[in-house]
């Protein structure tokens, strides 16, 4: 137990959780959105995370030549570069989380067969890219390249932001805006709400499910893809093994808020972010995923769909 | 498709009593008699390259087999959805491995001990978390799995990440001596356990265990509303598993002589599980069968070294997707046939 | 699906039982070639360490073989994925095969612990690069592997106090911040070097332990920050170190980052940055590869593995050094089992460099315990400082 550091961090604490709290969100966008679609785990998004970040490496490194000794950008060449790369991982996760609805669930799918057939046919794909991309790699961990100079730009007390801290924050919060706003507006949007509440009857109402469902995974694999590139902007480093642990947290956001449910995401993945941080500096980060699961149970207990989940219809395997 | 299972139950149906119970004896005698498949050149294809065929059959194919089938208890049979099936095989090594070393009891005597622990787990785990359903029942066995590891690693009596060594090997019983260069040992005492299981599991499953977990499965409000106490149920299917898991953890203690936290990884849990689902849930026979195939594969394709896990994968998406029942899926009149839940619970 | 596919499948199936088959009976059939295995994890989560030994141990098979000698060799692998319950069902067979000489490995520590019985049984030789759990080699140990297994790494107890040594060397008034990764390696040489800190009576502020594969280090920078450290020693794995030097550096923490041979690697510079890297100390019982090979060497390296270079590539030195001592014994004619555990035990050989004296003691420890090397990154480039 060491509150003393509450006291003396608790800014930094609180900063940096958010940050990472913002980078669940996406990712939990991810499961969650699969979810409210088929009532299922998509145990592949960690993976299709993975990819996400490699993606971010490849470009800055292989197409614009950057490398360890490349000083950080400036100005409209930081911007474009930036660009290209949310837009390549984005593009990447998306396609990936695509063709893994395809070759995976698809099938599965046509013949109206149990959930657990999907789960172990998606954990099939999961190892099936994670040893893939092993095999590519030589099991080595690649950097990206610094491309954003990391400055602490705000200075007000004891807060200190840093500038890779609110892109972080700023960008998560406008593209789980646009997600929410596209969700509840757009005619596409009403459809996955629709095929969510019941296929049945939106197939009855004439919605595509097949091109409803490609789209859920494609906009849950492309917020994936963007909490991938963020990632590397912070940590800037991927490896094959990077999305298991995250994965799995940010799944545990996405319960947490309760599954299925697109707010539920956001202050599921915020909540985890800050609890895993404070977990970690009171009791030792070796505590940190004892802790996060014990207020799990905790909240299921109280609330069995989640924080903020409406009552899921009863699933069963 | 070819449905295995129909045809082998139509065989068995047309046979009278003396045919079947020849068939039993053989195929008894054969399966006892597979560790020393690899001695002889008819049957010598069955050998795993670099590793040992004997341990193989010891571990992972027997363990993943008897822990497939308790598993199949509380999946296949009640539906219920358990990612951290591993903390029960970990509590049960990890008993074997405190008094195995600490104490004088023998392997025999702390076997109910760890069973009974691990039902213990189980029921606690239960009693809370068994009144959520489906995917968030999922998400809490999992973390639980993950706990039990977590705990091990950081903790000075289980010898934290080092693990416990010198587990002790089981004393002999009528002559069957138990160590590692006499692996058909081990493999014989899972397969009596594994035969007790099958028994066990077919007794309770025409009983009114079977019958309430049954219910639960196709639907636990309708079941509720039927009479059945549905949580009392659910945290016997649990605490079955749990033991039978337990038990397989003090054998493969013993086995392997050594235990760390890392042999409790989320793998263990998953792997079972694919176990479970791609021999063909509910049905003890398709769970044999996978876990059967999915222990040994690996092992047998161990000459293409580098790419062997992603064979593996492979192997799990192409079956999926051929045979999403599973090899030997359950009976047909056990599925769950309307018209509109065979979409909604894809 | 239908008939076909299944048949198509099952046809696959028979047909890679039998390439299977094929291959191991001509492993088996081969004269006048001993066979060498490398145990160590070679798929999953862990499969980094044992890749990248492979790449020490194929040189090594690599420059033997083309010096045209009496006997060829070679090196086949057995994947025990850093997993004793693997290894359990690995080193059985390992042992069951004749042609086996000696195994380069384990690898792990655990995965040893697990693999002795099999090895004790049928008298086979191990010479383990990376495996340096204390007890294996302690005589009053239970898990001790005597005689069969030797290290030509030091142990834990070794390199702990000399981390701290040189980490601390130069600093007035230390303050220390220990962090392990929980593995079994990282948790051994945290205990050695705190023991040396309490026993130095220098300042230890405060430790942590943070799983392997973290990518967030936020809250145990927090943590270090708020200790007032200005000594970090880590006790893990260059992919980890890196990510944590890299966040103490971005978060303006200014102070000495240092860490055992697990962190010791070229590419620890590339994953935390230059910035994050300067400065950084390590210790390490052998040489990286990369700084060390000859010219000969460094072209075995490039034939024997395909690639330019073993930055990035952990264990490479003791991995070769671990093959060449069962090489320089079938050099000398032993090809037996019983040959080599003698010539093992009993003979000199010598380290990558060729100038470094490797015996082991009865136990298995080399002789005089490995000299610990100090390293230093300077100027973007490692640089040795020579023993602490």
């Amino acid at each position: 137990m060491n509150f003393s550091v509450v006291v003396s961090q608790f800014w930094p604490l609180l900063i940096n959780g958010l940050a990472l709290g913002f980078i669940y969100v996406l990712i939990s966008l991810g499961y969650t959105m699969v979810y409210g679609v088929l009532r299922l785990i998509n145990f592949a998004n960690s993976e299709i995370f993975m990819v996400g970040t490699f993606a971010t490496v490849i470009v800055s490194r292989n197409f614009f030549g950057f490398n360890q000794n490349t000083d950080p950008l400036h100005g409209f060449k930081l911007i474009y570069t930036l660009g290209a790369c949310l837009v390549a991982s984005m593009l990447m996760s998306g396609v990936t989380a695509v063709l893994v609805e395809i070759v995976a669930y698809r099938r599965l799918r046509a013949k109206g067969t149990n959930r657990l057939a999907s789960l172990i046919s998606a954990i099939g794909v999961s190892i099936i890219l994670q040893e893939g991309v092993r095999i590519l790699t030589n099991s080595i961990p690649y950097s990206n390249p610094r491309l954003l100079k990391k400055v602490y730009v705000v200075h007000a007390g004891p807060i200190e932001l840093r500038n890779d801290t609110i892109l972080v924050i700023v960008f998560a919060a406008i593209l789980f805006f646009l997600v929410d706003r596209f969700v509840s507006k757009t005619l596409l949007g009403k459809a996955i709400r629709a095929v969510s509440m019941s296929e049945e009857t939106s197939k009855l109402m004439g919605i595509n499910l097949n091109r409803v469902i490609s789209a859920t995974f494609l906009i849950g694999g492309m917020m994936t893809g963007a909490a991938a590139f963020l990632y590397e902007t912070v940590y800037e480093n991927t490896k094959y093994n990077v999305g298991f642990s995250i994965g799995l947290a940010a799944f545990t956001a996405a319960v947490l808020g309760g599954i299925g449910n697109l707010r539920g995401a956001f202050y599921g993945g915020l909540a985890l972010g800050l609890l895993e941080e404070f977990a970690a500096a009171i009791l030792g980060t070796q505590w940190k995923a004892v802790t996060v699961f014990l207020v799990l149970v905790l909240v299921l207990l109280f609330k069995p769909n989640g924080l903020f989940g409406e009552a899921v219809q009863q699933t069963r395997v | 498709m070819i449905n295995l299972r129909d045809f082998g139950a139509e065989k068995w149906e047309k046979w009278n009593r003396p045919k079947r119970t020849t068939f039993v004896v053989i195929l008894l005698a054969l399966v006892t008699l597979l560790p020393f498949a690899g001695d002889y050149s008819f049957s010598n294809f069955l050998n795993t390259p670099i590793s040992s065929y004997q341990a193989v059959l010891v571990y992972p194919v027997g363990m993943f087999v008897l822990m497939a089938l308790g598993l199949n208890i509380v999946v296949g049979k009640s539906g219920l959805l358990d990612l951290g099936y591993v903390a029960f095989f970990a509590i049960g090594a990890y008993t074997a491995a405190i008094l195995g070393t600490k104490t004088h009891l023998n392997i025999w005597e702390i076997l109910p001990i760890g069973m009974g622990l691990a039902m213990i787990s189980g029921v606690l785990l239960g009693l809370p978390t068994l009144r959520l359903r489906g995917d968030y029942l999922a998400i809490v066995t999992l973390g639980f799995g993950e706990i039990v590891r977590i705990v091990a690693v950081n903790n000075r009596s289980t010898g934290g990440p080092n693990g416990i060594a010198n587990v002790p090997n089981p004393p002999s019983i009528l002559g069957v001596r138990f160590a590692l260069d006499n692996m058909q040992g081990f493999f014989w005492i899972i397969l009596v356990m594994i035969l007790l299981v099958i028994w066990m599991v077919r007794r309770l499953s025409v009983r009114r265990p079977g019958r309430a977990w049954e219910a639960i499965r196709q639907d636990e409000d309708v079941a509720m509303l039927m009479g059945v106490p549905t949580l009392r149920y659910k945290i016997w299917a649990f605490s079955i598993g749990a033991a039978i898991g337990g038990a397989a953890g003090v054998i493969f203690a013993s086995k392997s002589m050594y235990v760390a936290p890392d042999m409790f990884s989320f793998n263990v849990s998953v792997l079972i599980l694919s176990c479970v689902v791609f021999g063909g849930m509910g049905n003890i026979w398709g769970v044999i069968l996978g876990g059967t195939i999915l222990a040994y594969l690996p092992e047998r394709i161990r000459f293409i070294s580098n790419a062997r896990q992603l064979v593996f994968g492979l192997a799990l998406v192409i079956i999926m997707n051929v045979r999403p029942d599973g090899l030997l899926p359950r009976k047909k009149r056990e599925k769950i046939h309307k018209a509109g839940e065979a979409t909604t619970n894809v | 699906m239908n008939k076909n596919t299944t048949r198509v499948l099952g046809v696959v199936a028979v047909s890679v039982l039998a390439i299977g088959t094929l291959a191991v009976s001509s492993a088996q059939g081969a004269v006048k070639s001993v066979t060498l295995v490398y145990q160590g994890p070679l798929t999953g989560t862990d499969a980094q360490t044992g890749q990248d030994e492979l790449l020490g141990a194929k040189t090594a098979v690599q420059m033997y073989n083309d010096s045209n000698p009496a006997v060829k060799v070679n090196l086949i692998t057995a994947d025990d994925q850093g997993d004793g319950s693997v290894a359990g069902t690995v080193a059985p067979g390992v042992a069951a095969n004749k042609s086996v000489v000696g195994v380069v490995g384990p690898a792990y520590s655990g995965a040893s612990i697990a693999s002795f019985p099999s090895y004790k049984a049928t008298r086979l030789t191990m010479v383990s690069p990376s495996a340096t759990r204390v007890t294996l080699t302690d005589p009053k140990s239970a898990d001790n592997g005597f005689p069969f297994f030797h290290r030509v790494v030091g142990n834990d107890a070794l390199q702990g106090p000399a981390v701290v040594r040189w980490s601390t060397a130069g600093i007035d008034s230390p303050k220390v911040y220990v962090i392990d990764d929980q593995t079994p390696y990282g948790t051994g040489l945290a205990q050695a070097a705190t023991a040396y800190i309490k026993l130095k009576k220098i300042n230890e502020v405060g430790s942590d332990s943070v799983v392997q594969k973290t990518s967030d280090y936020t809250a145990t920078v927090a943590k270090i920050k708020a200790s007032k450290a200005n000594v970090v020693i880590y006790t893990g794995y260059y992919p980890d170190g890196g990510a944590l030097a890299k966040s103490l550096n971005d978060s303006g923490w200014a102070g000495v980052f240092a860490g055992g041979d697990g962190v010791l690697n070229d590419a620890f510079i590339g994953v935390a940055g230059k910035a994050a890297a300067e400065g950084a100390k390590f210790t390490a019982p052998a040489v990286p590869f990369e700084t060390a090979a000859t010219d000969a060497q460094q072209a075995a390296f490039t034939k024997a593995t395909g690639l330019k270079s073993a930055a990035g590539h952990v264990y490479v030195t003791e991995t070769f050094n671990a093959t060449n001592v069962f090489l320089s014994c079938i050099k000398l004619g032993k090809v037996t089992r019983a040959g080599i555990q003698n010539c093992v035990a009993t003979g000199t050989f010598f380290a990558l460099d060729g100038k470094t004296v490797l015996r082991f003691t009865r136990f298995g420890e080399v002789v005089g315990g490995a000299p610990v090397g100090g390293f230093q990154v300077v100027k973007g480039v490692i640089k040795y400082f020579g023993a602490v």
